[in-house]
């Protein structure tokens, strides 16, 4: 088998009638390396993952594989000969197959035997050996999401896209599922995209993280950088909460800190947490398993968040002492989105 | 650029899918254009005055009747056995399809038999009374009233069955609502269910009546002049080619008409559960009084439109006790004609529900083509078969004959194969093309690997509902069969005729017998699904 390549979009667009929805894309996909591609429902990430697989075809810009065109406006490598693997929210499972022929479909180049050896195999490495004959409909969800994954990567594909993969799954299954699939993966040492709209879900399984609003992909890099310093408002949110505040409401020693132009100032809840800054009273606490999430009166009209894990939870009205942690300030100019 | 190809391979189901939908919708087609052009001056005086009018006046007649029929009986037993307990109701609520089962002509024999004169209420009606035949009155089933009657009995079901789906979709809540809000039971179906399920309702009627537009068979035995009737005496009677190409357009366009309004109504009747929460209602109890009704109520629409005129089949089949050795030729020319013409619908139906899926461009063209075969009467298609026949110069040879039948048949049914194929198709999941591509398989491979094995048992049922559909069709057969050909509808609408009434009754029996597998079919179908969460 030849080097693993990299899949790269290099600034795709793709518009349904007036609607753009993917709007001059570039990324690339590394080999061995799970790349997240996080966004609001409708903001062009399953459009993206369809131009890399080759069921849309990108009105401009190209899709390659290392330096091998696979589509551009003209031209376009049929889905069934790209060798990219997809996994689908519906599983897509084929019903009247076993597991194991489900598994063995893309298998080509070998004959029966060794087919069904490698597809066991492959059934094995994701934990569902002793389920090798097991039709569909006798399979869990989790079963089905990782005999689907199996059956993607069983052809040796030169990629893997997965489109909302753990989305569909009992959230009390989602994580062991997801385990056992990202490993297999990770064996592969192909490229991979994982789309989700779950931000912990892209924060916690991927190597790269790509952020996509209204088509356009608007920062990419490590998961904790692109958390930690989001380039603009959207991407911030994209990755977890954010709130703002007013930078004259807060202390003078903390304005010193962060040195803002604008005046306003957006904020992780665990930028604020306890420890000997400054005191303010409870507005309301909430109580969010291991964390507890206050809101602090600074003045009559402007709040404050912390996101904490105090050893006792604290009441309305009783004051709570806290600090900053500067580097979760940001601030994004006027009205930045 | 080495290994990429163009975008657009040319579509492997495409070329097919033309072909069949040129040969579904020439016959109809050739029907609406020989009405349209035919000749005019005065014979379309004549034709109008002295045929058209008539014939479409007690053609709408009838329909209007037996529209009021369907709605008056059926919706509440619908409605009872959806929302009610009451004894008999998991029975009442398969059995009342059954009627399906019987051809409009069948159900006419036996009602025209049970209602004569010396049938068997007037004399027990005689009996009881002691009255003589001249003494009293009683209702002529030859008559318009009649067959709008015998029609409305055996179609009945589209309206039940649609109705029954309505209410038992319907949230527990909005009749909860209603009920908290101070409605009673007869308010509640009143004020809020029924107006609920009346888009679905309608669609049901629309595809009834246009069924019932589409009869020839009962209407020619009970003597009413009907468009379809009409159509085949101006032919074979009258000499009248153009006043039959002329009815057959009206009769096309009174069938189209209710065929586009029941697709449009059911596209309507899919708005209206709307609640998140969506709760199978608990039937309701009845009172003792109401229960009994409830009961007597669809007691006597399975009585009156299944059971009696079934026995009374069964009753004259046994007492005239036909000679086997007639029935052979009969069976045989049905087997073959409807065998061969399962086939070719099948692979029609299969050529359509594949191009559909796979190419977005022919779902249009492939579904018009299969409504307009669906919707064209029998007698409109084999006039068109005619037509077609008279243009190409081509003598009607015993050979020719047959393949045009077929012909007739592929056009007429491949939307009721079509049907269980895609109720198949639409219970996959929506990526499995995708995830097919993906592997590696080109479109024939997907065909071959994927389509053809999951659509297997859509198969068995398509196949059926084709088989006895070709078996019962009466009016093409009648027109275009070949010497030696009779089926068994044909002949027993031909010894109905003749009045010989008692040989009708074994043919008949077989037809509906052989009409209950589908409807059985179906009717499990229907509780199984109703079953599932």
């Amino acid at each position: 088998m030849s080097e693993p390549q990299s899949l790269i979009a290099e600034g795709v667009s793709r518009r349904f009638r007036a609607q753009v929805a993917v709007n001059q894309a570039s990324l690339e996909l590394m080999p061995g390396k799970i790349t997240a591609l996080v966004g609001p429902s409708g903001s062009g990430k399953s459009t993206l993952l369809r131009l890399f697989a080759g069921l849309e075809r990108p009105d401009t810009g190209r899709i390659l594989s290392g330096d091998r065109v696979l589509s551009d406006a003209r031209t376009a490598l049929p889905v069934e000969k790209r060798k990219i693997g997809l996994v689908f929210q519906d599983f897509a499972l084929f019903p009247h197959l076993s597991a194991v022929q489900n598994v063995m479909f893309g298998i080509r180049g070998l004959n029966k035997p060794d087919q069904r050896a490698a597809a066991e195999a492959w059934l094995d490495r994701v934990g569902l050996h002793h389920k090798c004959d097991a039709y569909p409909h006798q399979l869990s969800g989790g079963e089905q999401q990782r005999t689907a994954i199996a059956r993607a990567l069983a052809p040796r594909p030169v990629a893997i896209l997965l489109d909302e993969p753990f989305s569909g799954l009992d959230p009390s299954m989602r994580d062991q599922v997801r385990e056992v699939a990202i490993a297999a993966i990770k064996t592969a040492n192909i490229p991979a995209l994982l789309v989700t709209h779950d931000a912990s879900e892209a924060l916690v399984h991927s190597d790269e993280i790509a952020v996509i609003d209204t088509g356009k992909i608007l920062q990419t890099g490590a998961p904790e950088s692109v958390y930690r310093a989001p380039a603009t408002l959207a991407v911030a949110k994209a990755l977890g909460p954010v709130h703002s505040v007013n930078a004259a409401a807060l202390p003078d020693a903390w304005q010193r800190q962060l040195q803002t132009a604008s005046g306003t100032l957006w904020y992780r809840p665990e930028a604020v947490q306890l420890g000997d800054g400054a005191e303010f009273p409870i507005i309301r606490t909430r109580l969010a398993g291991p964390i507890t999430e206050y809101e602090l009166a600074l003045s009559d009209t402007e709040r404050l968040f912390a996101a904490c894990q105090p050893g006792t939870v604290l009441r309305n009205a009783e004051m709570l002492a806290v600090r900053i942690n500067p580097d979760l300030f940001y601030d994004f100019g006027d009205g930045s989105i | 650029m080495r290994g990429v190809i163009s975008w657009r391979l040319p579509s492997a189901t495409a070329l097919p899918a033309l072909l069949v939908i040129f040969m579904v919708t020439l016959p109809v087609c050739t029907a609406l254009f020989a009405g349209l052009t035919v000749g005019g001056g005065s014979t379309w005086d004549h034709i109008f005055t002295n045929r058209l009018l008539p014939y479409t006046a007690t053609t709408i007649f009838v329909l209007v009747l037996s529209a009021l029929l369907m709605l008056a009986f059926p919706v509440p037993a619908a409605w009872l056995v959806s929302r009610y307990e009451f004894p008999g109701r998991r029975f009442f609520s398969w059995a009342l399809i059954l009627p399906l089962a019987m051809p409009g002509y069948v159900m006419a024999y036996a009602w025209a038999d049970l209602a004569a004169s010396p049938g068997p209420l007037q004399s027990a009606l005689r009996d009881a009374t002691g009255w003589s035949a001249r003494d009293y009155w009683f209702p002529n089933v030859s008559s318009a009233p009649g067959l709008a009657f015998v029609l409305a009995s055996t179609l009945f079901p589209y309206v039940y069955i649609t109705a029954r789906t309505a209410f038992s979709m319907q949230t527990s809540t909005t009749l909860d609502a209603a009920k908290s809000l101070g409605a009673n039971a007869w308010e509640r179906f009143w004020r809020v269910g029924l107006p609920v399920a009346i888009p679905a309702i309608c669609g049901g009627l629309c595809l009834a009546l246009m069924e019932a537009a589409a009869d020839y068979g009962a209407a020619d035995f009970l003597g009413v002049q009907t468009l379809g009737v009409g159509i085949i005496r101006s032919w074979n009677s009258f000499g009248e080619p153009n006043t039959a190409a002329r009815l057959a357009l009206a009769l096309i366009m009174i069938a189209g008409a209710f065929f586009f309004a029941a697709q449009y109504l059911q596209g309507r009747g899919g708005t209206q559960h709307t609640g998140s929460k969506w709760q199978t209602p608990k039937r309701g109890r009845l009172s003792a009084r109401h229960s009994a009704i409830a009961t007597l109520l669809c007691t006597l629409l399975l009585l009156i439109c299944f059971f009696a005129p079934v026995s009374r089949l069964i009753w004259l089949s046994l007492e005239t006790r036909a000679s086997a050795a007639d029935l052979v030729p009969l069976l045989r020319a049905t087997l073959i004609l409807s065998s061969l013409g399962t086939g070719f619908a099948l692979i029609a139906a299969f050529v359509f529900t594949l191009a559909a899926k796979n190419d977005g461009g022919l779902r249009f063209g492939t579904r018009l083509a299969a409504a307009a075969g669906y919707a064209a009467p029998g007698a409109v298609l084999g006039l068109g078969a005619v037509y077609i026949l008279r243009e190409t110069g081509q003598a009607l040879s015993a050979s020719i004959a047959i393949l045009l039948l077929l012909w007739i048949y592929v056009s007429r049914f491949t939307s009721a194969g079509v049907e269980p194929l895609n109720a198949t198709l639409d219970r996959l999941p929506r990526n499995l093309d995708n995830a097919a591509r993906s592997l590696g398989s080109g479109r024939l491979a997907r065909i071959w690997r994927i389509d053809l094995p999951l659509l297997a048992p859509g198969t068995f049922a398509a196949a059926l509902i084709l088989f006895v559909e070709i078996l019962k069709e009466l009016p093409a057969t009648l027109m275009l069969r070949p010497t030696g050909w009779d089926t068994l509808a044909v002949r027993a609408h031909a010894y109905a005729s003749d009045e010989r009434f008692a040989q009708a009754m074994l043919p008949s029996l077989l037809i509906v017998l052989a009409g209950l597998a589908p409807v059985l079919l179906l009717s499990w179908r229907l509780s199984h699904s109703e079953r599932q969460p």
